[in-house]
């Protein structure tokens, strides 16, 4: 026991950035992934994406614009993909103040129920790419680039990761794998069918995100957890010997 | 008592550490109507973690209300606090699956053991509510061995009850010392972060103090089991040795997987 206190004081401070760890609501929150010059330059870069794609010229149109000399781009060693790792992580914070939907009511007056909310949450997250759907698939490339993979999974999790938690789900069971693993795919799938779709407010996505919800039951639907099951089926099973008199 | 006393001696030898008062069970600090046996308090106790915040506000809000001397959590310790979340938690499912199956057998042959069977059930009950309430708020991940601590669990706590009565209290006794050392080691672990926080002039705020005397309690529920085990001749389990040892290298085999994965 007292190696773990030593580890606890040993271990180096930045040994991995690892998000998904205990949220503290009293203690300020860990710094996120990018300083504030990267930020700056991040930010005034996103402006230049629609028209110049997640690339290395809407990076140092940024920096100029933020008012670093164009050299500042050098911040980057991952280059472009900073950018959608930017927008990736903005987009997913901003989920945050979707207060329309946190705070909503159904037409009867009853707060939305946690499916409603991951449904919409999840809607709204697509409609955050939005400006730059034209370009996403740029962003796809990048994102599926071995380095950058780690990355890019990380941040799907933690996407969904924010979805649940925000919707209100509380599951602390084998039931937030699942759920966290649906969600991803459903998103993934739904992301890549809404770059090619030349409907009007992107409808086709719409009904294509609905029939993933329905398909995978994973809001509202029969999702049971393994455990669950098992325990169900084994406490079946002994009250069945215990009616026949087994003493068990 | 004399085993709790016992316990404590043997957990502060293994130690090699000073005695640091938070080993004392709180009940000698502060004097608790739910020391008196078969009334628990907990589930009316294991609310109040709740009551502070429920609503769903990650990110930059907690840190907007006032300018205190509040740092963030390093990641070392917000590293260390979900290892602890997530494995208490696991532990707690365990013991409640355990009384679960162990309780239809020792009941039907030993009829005068269903209220202390229950009484222990519905702590463990408390605990685990606890846990759960304490992962979901603060976003911690359970264990992703869930399913197979769940089978395990009721795999023993059955196993150990068709063995007997002595067999299922050396089974709840040998889970209470690793759990109840497991808790003590936690609190060793806070008491240290608390303290270094204080030293720099950190503000430690209400979260880590209210989640130190929740440990502290259940630990003193763990130990309370201990002694019910015990005054139920736990010690009399035939091969005692065997049984309660191999349950210990399990509980910690599983508390080390549940911390990682
Ligand atoms: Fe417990
Ligand atoms: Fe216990």
């Amino acid at each position: 026991m007292a190696s773990k206190i030593r580890t606890l004081r040993l271990r180096p401070l930045n040994a991995k950035p690892c998000n998904r760890l205990y949220h503290s609501y009293e203690h300020p929150p860990p710094p996120g992934p990018f300083n504030a010059a990267e930020t700056s330059i991040l930010t005034a870069a996103l402006p230049h994406i629609p028209s110049h794609g997640f690339t290395h010229t809407s990076l140092a149109r940024g920096a100029k614009d933020a008012g670093y000399i164009d050299a500042s781009t050098n911040l980057f060693p991952s280059g472009a993909f900073s950018l959608v790792h930017y927008h990736l992580y903005t987009q997913r914070m901003a989920l945050a103040r979707h207060k329309h939907i946190l705070e909503a009511s159904a037409a009867d007056g009853k707060p939305l129920g946690v499916g409603a909310k991951v449904k919409a949450l999840t809607w709204e997250r697509l409609m955050g790419n939005k400006e730059i759907i034209h370009r996403w698939q740029e962003a796809l490339a990048l994102l599926a680039q071995p380095s950058n993979v780690p990355t890019s999974v990380s941040e799907l999790a933690s996407l969904s990761d924010e979805i649940w938690f925000l919707a209100g789900d509380t599951s602390v069971d084998t039931s937030w794998y699942t759920k966290r693993a649906s969600l991803s795919t459903i998103y993934a799938a739904t992301e890549l069918f809404m770059t090619t779709d030349k409907s009007t407010d992107f409808a086709d996505t719409k009904e294509f995100l609905n029939r993933r919800f329905t398909d995978s039951q994973v809001v509202g639907g029969a999702v049971r957890s393994v455990g669950e099951w098992v325990g169900f089926t084994a406490h079946a099973g002994l009250n069945v010997l215990r009616s026949k008199g087994v003493r068990i | 008592m004399t085993s709790l006393a016992t316990y404590r001696r043997s957990v502060l030898h293994a130690a090699h550490l000073p005695v640091y008062d938070f080993l004392a069970p709180s009940f000698i600090q502060i004097p608790r109507a739910s020391r008196v046996r078969y009334i628990s308090t907990t589930r009316k106790l294991a609310a109040i973690p709740d009551q502070s915040s429920n609503t769903p506000n990650p990110g930059q809000s907690a840190s907007s209300n006032a300018p205190s001397l509040k740092k963030p959590l390093t990641q070392a310790q917000r590293e260390f606090l979900s290892q602890a979340f997530r494995v208490n938690q696991a532990g707690e499912l365990a013991a409640t699956l355990i009384y679960i199956a162990q309780t239809p057998p020792i009941v039907a042959s030993h009829p005068h053991l269903r209220p202390l069977m229950k009484h222990m059930y519905d702590q463990e009950a408390g605990h685990l509510e606890t846990f759960n309430t304490l992962l979901a708020k603060h976003r911690v991940r359970p264990t992703a061995m869930y399913p197979i601590w769940t089978i395990a669990a009721s795999a023993l706590g059955w196993g150990t009850a068709i063995m007997g009565r002595e067999a299922a209290m050396a089974c709840t006794e040998a889970v209470e010392t690793e759990i109840g050392g497991h808790y003590n080691e936690q609190l060793r672990v806070l008491v240290d972060m608390v303290e270094q926080m204080e030293e720099s002039g950190e503000e430690v705020g209400n979260e880590l103090k209210e989640l130190m005397s929740t440990i502290r309690r259940i630990r003193d529920e763990e130990l309370e089991h201990l002694d019910h085990a015990v005054e139920n001749e736990a010690k009399q389990a035939q091969p005692y040795e065997l049984l309660t040892g191999i349950i210990k290298a399990g509980c910690r085999g599983a508390i080390w997987i549940s911390e990682r994965v």
